[in-house]
């Protein structure tokens, strides 16, 4: 039966609602709902690590990604090509402001402001640097997660590229490289982010504030 | 089992800490968010973006999405025309591609959406855990219908050759972009555990 009286040691399952008892865990471990299945907490092994060198090499690759054309193409002895950030400024300067938006903030604004965050926390969380206001930072920090479409632009590049391959001569710059590795390192950054030890570790600091 | 409600507890939605129920808006204890038992008017919410989607989404098809100028001269071609050229070009794959990312993948979410909030709200034949699943699926699937809006805003920037080959946005662009954006807002807005709630109040 559940303790109702020890609520620092109850946990809720975010699909159905199921309140357990929190277990210990070890790293690697997970704990899985016995209701509808979702996973409610998980141990992850040697996240900080993990997650920061991964957010450092995600950073490195940042500004090659960005600045750096990710393809070209050749037509009638006339060569065009094209990077991240000049595709932006491409559909800014013809006009079609709405594209030009959601590309900036789907495929560059929230990726590098949530990669930038990850280095802070496990930054934070390596040398003991841990402030009360990164309870509401990372809590900010939640609301980015539906809105990275990092994966999407990728396959979209795909595509364009079968599509230009035909009627021009297409080539491939070292963006699109550059491109791959940043996409690859911002996405295991997050994934390694042990969300659950993140909380408890600030509110053991924090909570009472 | 008891829910959280049940035994008069909310989870956080933000940093998953179980508070005591008090006066909604509740003031997380943790991470000092404000926050409601359940996503508030979350099924009015989800079926209104929802709505806002299927509106969006016939003049995303309707008007044309891509104007290629070859030598000056348009060439005008809607989500549904495009993927017809590259079928007649003997580009299988990437017609499968676009086809499943712009038609099938929005019509499914927005069905499925309907369906959820419809099981929710009445508790007809109402299974939450195949219903969460599904809920899951549909969340997945909600980015990859930007990858059109992604490919025309390549072109349009890589594919920039003066006279010769320019290749502009369509009007439809703006639709189609909305009705991604739409849809995913009102994935967001969907409380899985209202199917629980109702499959517990039905069952008792």
């Amino acid at each position: 039966m559940i303790d109702a009286a020890n609520i620092k040691q109850l946990i809720a399952c975010q699909q159905c609602d199921v309140l357990y008892e929190r277990p210990q865990l070890k790293q690697g471990q997970n704990a899985k709902c016995t209701c509808c299945g979702s996973t409610l907490i998980e141990r992850k092994v040697d996240w900080i690590n993990h997650s920061f060198y991964w957010s450092i090499a995600g950073l490195l690759m940042l500004l090659p990604a960005i600045l750096l054309p990710i393809m070209g193409v050749t037509l009638g002895g006339q060569y065009d090509d094209a990077s991240l950030f000049e595709c932006v400024l491409a559909l800014i300067d013809r006009g079609f402001y709405m594209i030009a938006v959601l590309l900036f903030l789907f495929a560059l604004a929230v990726p590098t402001v949530r990669l930038v965050g990850v280095f802070y926390l496990t930054y934070s969380f390596k040398y003991q640097y841990l402030r009360p206001c990164q309870l509401s930072f990372f809590r900010a920090f939640h609301h980015l997660d539906n809105w990275t479409m990092l994966n999407v632009f990728m396959l979209g590049i795909v595509v364009a590229m079968y599509k230009l391959v035909d009627d021009t001569e297409l080539s491939i710059n070292l963006g699109l490289v550059t491109y791959t590795c940043w996409m690859i390192c911002s996405t295991l950054a997050v994934q390694y982010l042990d969300q659950d030890e993140i909380w408890q570790t600030l509110e053991q600091r924090f909570g009472d504030q | 089992m008891k829910t959280a409600k049940e035994m008069g507890f909310s989870l956080c939605p933000k940093c998953h800490k179980v508070n005591k129920t008090t006066v909604e808006p509740i003031q997380c204890e943790r991470c000092h968010g404000l926050f409601y038992q359940r996503n508030r008017n979350s099924l009015q919410y989800t079926l209104a973006w929802n709505f806002a989607a299927l509106l969006a989404f016939i003049p995303a098809n309707y008007f044309p999405i891509m104007i290629i100028y070859s030598l000056g001269v348009p060439d005008e071609s809607t989500i549904l025309s495009g993927i017809g050229k590259f079928i007649s070009e003997g580009l299988y794959p990437i017609a499968a591609i676009i086809f499943t990312a712009s038609i099938i993948v929005p019509l499914i979410k927005i069905i499925g959406l309907f369906v959820l909030v419809y099981r929710a709200h009445t508790g007809v034949r109402l299974k939450p855990d195949k219903h969460s699943t599904v809920y899951h699926i549909l969340k997945f699937l909600g980015p990859w219908s930007m990858l059109d809006v992604f490919v025309v805003a390549l072109l349009v920037a890589v594919v920039e050759l003066g006279f010769i080959t320019s290749v502009a946005a369509g009007p439809a662009i703006n639709y189609f972009s909305i009705t991604v954006v739409f849809t995913m807002i009102a994935a967001n807005t969907f409380d899985t555990r209202l199917l629980w709630d109702k499959f517990k109040e039905n069952n008792d």
